[in-house]
């Protein structure tokens, strides 16, 4: 796919072998409070770099959503320091943010299309906001609207298509720009095994290809099958796990569900 | 992949913020209402300023001699030393002087017809055209007239020129204040319009904003649009100003002769019209631009 073949090639300059990786997100003792009262993420520190590739897990109402809010910079911390791509967001202007968020492709959990555009025009949106004419984009959009199998539906708006379609479309949407980071919040939630599967293949062969990628998931067979480091969420706190050995998912499972 | 693959058709990107809140036809209606209103005051200015140019253009290259006597011989003796004096005088040229008969028709519609008796001793008048060199100094033409011509007495038309040209003005600064109001109201209904827009978008503006958009291309995005808007209402406004005042330049072509100066419409003015849809174009953009900009601002 093209959009994969260029971040083949944008990584070919990224740090020596042997080098540690640089750091895409790192938050340190990070609080956020909707309330001011009662913290949802309280002393929550996590570092992800370069090419990782972690599942976020953690109870209904954890916060796991919220915690891909403050990477994407929907949320600002209400304590803690928030470092994007070795940049501290607390110190930058305004301005300064849709930089940032270009550099992230997220997976909304609610999909979040917008109902007046087509497919197309959906997956398209990043590469407009950031500018570019259709020229320079239409290729990649139309390979990737292929992928998700839905060559078909381009021009239909996303009240047209099912849950699944529309997860598809979202998912395309997050990848569109090549980003270094890719957020996905319950990316196999609405669509059936044989696409989830597919949706998890890509993200992996986006990883490889150097893209840091969280996945929040409720799906333990999802954790379990692809042996990815977990960043389990508990009590407003951030652990980083071992990939789960069956014995150790099956625990795991029973805690968080 | 083949050109009859519809998924290669050429697209035309679809607006990212769809017509909500006030926007859309509702408010196209009102900027066309606005520019109605902007395009006759504009006119109204305009055509004030020329009927009062042509008419004070045409009083001040003239100036008119009133003969009065106690007899018609005392008339008659002054009305021909006074003729002599304006026909020797420099900066002055056409003289015409009415005869008795034009005289009595123009006091016609007053004492009616024959009952001016010939021993009636009706004023005589002399007309002149005056060059503006000679216009600004009547004085020694009117000394020589008193000693020359006792019963006649020189009118220079200043005392009706300013009178009008006063009016003139007002009607000016009335027609100049309408439409910086229409304007002004034009800008107070795109803020509305605009802030009403954006709310309606909400969850729109913070998808782009999360998928990496600026304010300043949302900004972009808005202005766009109503810059269309004010396009098409603009236009739509001033092209039924300019029927209508095209029709009213119709019915005073029908009117021409009455006393009242012309305030018909020319087809340079109807050009000027066509700064009303632009204006209004940049009112409607500019302040759709500003307000998305501190709106998006105070969000952020």
């Amino acid at each position: 796919m093209n959009s994969i073949n260029q971040r083949s090639t944008n990584t070919s300059t990224g740090a020596p072998i042997g080098a540690v990786p640089p750091k895409i997100v790192d938050l340190r003792d990070v609080q956020l409070s909707y309330d001011g009262q009662h913290n949802v993420l309280h002393d929550a520190s996590l570092v992800l770099r370069e090419g990782d590739f972690r599942f976020l897990t953690g109870a209904s109402g954890a916060g796991k959503t919220t915690l891909l809010k403050l990477i994407y910079l929907a949320h600002h911390a209400t304590a803690g320091q928030v470092q994007l791509f070795g940049q501290d967001v607390s110190t930058l202007p305004p301005e300064a943010l849709p930089t940032l968020r270009r550099r992230i492709g997220v997976v909304f959990q609610e999909f979040r299309l917008l109902d007046h555009l087509t497919a197309f025009e959906n997956v398209a949106l990043p590469m407009r906001v950031m500018g570019h004419k259709e020229v320079a984009y239409r290729n990649d959009v139309i390979d990737l609207l292929k992928w998700v199998g839905l060559s078909h539906r381009m021009d239909a708006r996303p009240p047209a298509l099912s849950g699944g379609e529309k997860q598809r479309v979202a998912l395309a949407r997050a990848i569109v720009s090549k980003p270094d980071l890719i957020l996905a919040d319950e990316p196999t939630g609405n669509v059936d095994p044989d696409m989830g599967a597919k949706i998890m293949q890509l993200l992996i062969e986006l990883n490889k290809l150097g893209t840091a990628v969280i996945v929040a998931t409720h799906d333990f067979s999802l954790v379990k099958r692809l042996q990815m480091k977990i960043l389990r969420l508990k009590d407003g706190q951030v652990t980083l796990h071992q990939p789960l050995s069956d014995i150790a998912a099956d625990a795991a499972g029973r805690g968080t569900r | 992949m083949t050109t009859s693959d519809p998924v290669l058709r050429p697209s035309r990107a679809t607006p990212l913020l769809p017509e909500a809140g006030a926007a859309g036809t509702p408010l196209t209606v009102v900027i066309a209402v606005l520019a109605f209103m902007a395009s006759i005051a504009l006119a109204g200015y305009f055509m004030v300023s020329r009927a009062v140019h042509d008419w004070t253009g045409d009083l001040s290259g003239t100036i008119t001699v009133q003969i009065k006597g106690a007899t018609g011989a005392d008339i008659e003796r002054d009305a021909t030393r006074a003729f002599e004096v304006l026909q020797a005088t420099d900066g002055i040229a056409g003289v015409s002087r009415l005869s008795r008969e034009d005289t009595e028709a123009l006091l016609e519609p007053w004492l009616g017809t024959d009952n001016l008796g010939p021993e009636i001793p009706i004023p005589m008048l002399i007309t002149a055209e005056v060059t503006p060199e000679r216009r600004g100094d009547l004085d020694i033409l009117r000394q020589t007239l008193a000693s020359r011509a006792p019963g006649a007495s020189l009118d220079d038309h200043s005392l009706w020129n300013d009178r009008l040209v006063g009016a003139a003005r007002r009607g000016q600064a009335v027609a100049f204040v309408v439409f910086s109001m229409v304007m002004g109201a034009s800008a107070a209904v795109i803020i509305f319009a605009t802030r009403a827009g954006l709310a309606a978008n909400r969850e729109i503006v913070e998808v782009m904003h999360l998928v990496g958009a600026t304010n300043k291309f949302i900004a972009d995005e808005v202005q766009r649009r109503y810059l269309t808007l004010g396009l098409r209402g603009g236009g739509i406004g001033a092209l039924l100003a300019a029927v209508i005042l095209f029709l009213s330049a119709s019915f005073n072509r029908e009117q021409q002769g009455l006393f009242l100066p012309n305030l018909s419409a020319d087809p340079l003015m109807l050009f000027w019209l066509i700064l009303v849809p632009i204006l209004l174009c940049g009112v409607a953009s500019i302040t759709a631009r500003l307000t998305v900009m501190r709106v998006l601002g105070e969000q952020m």
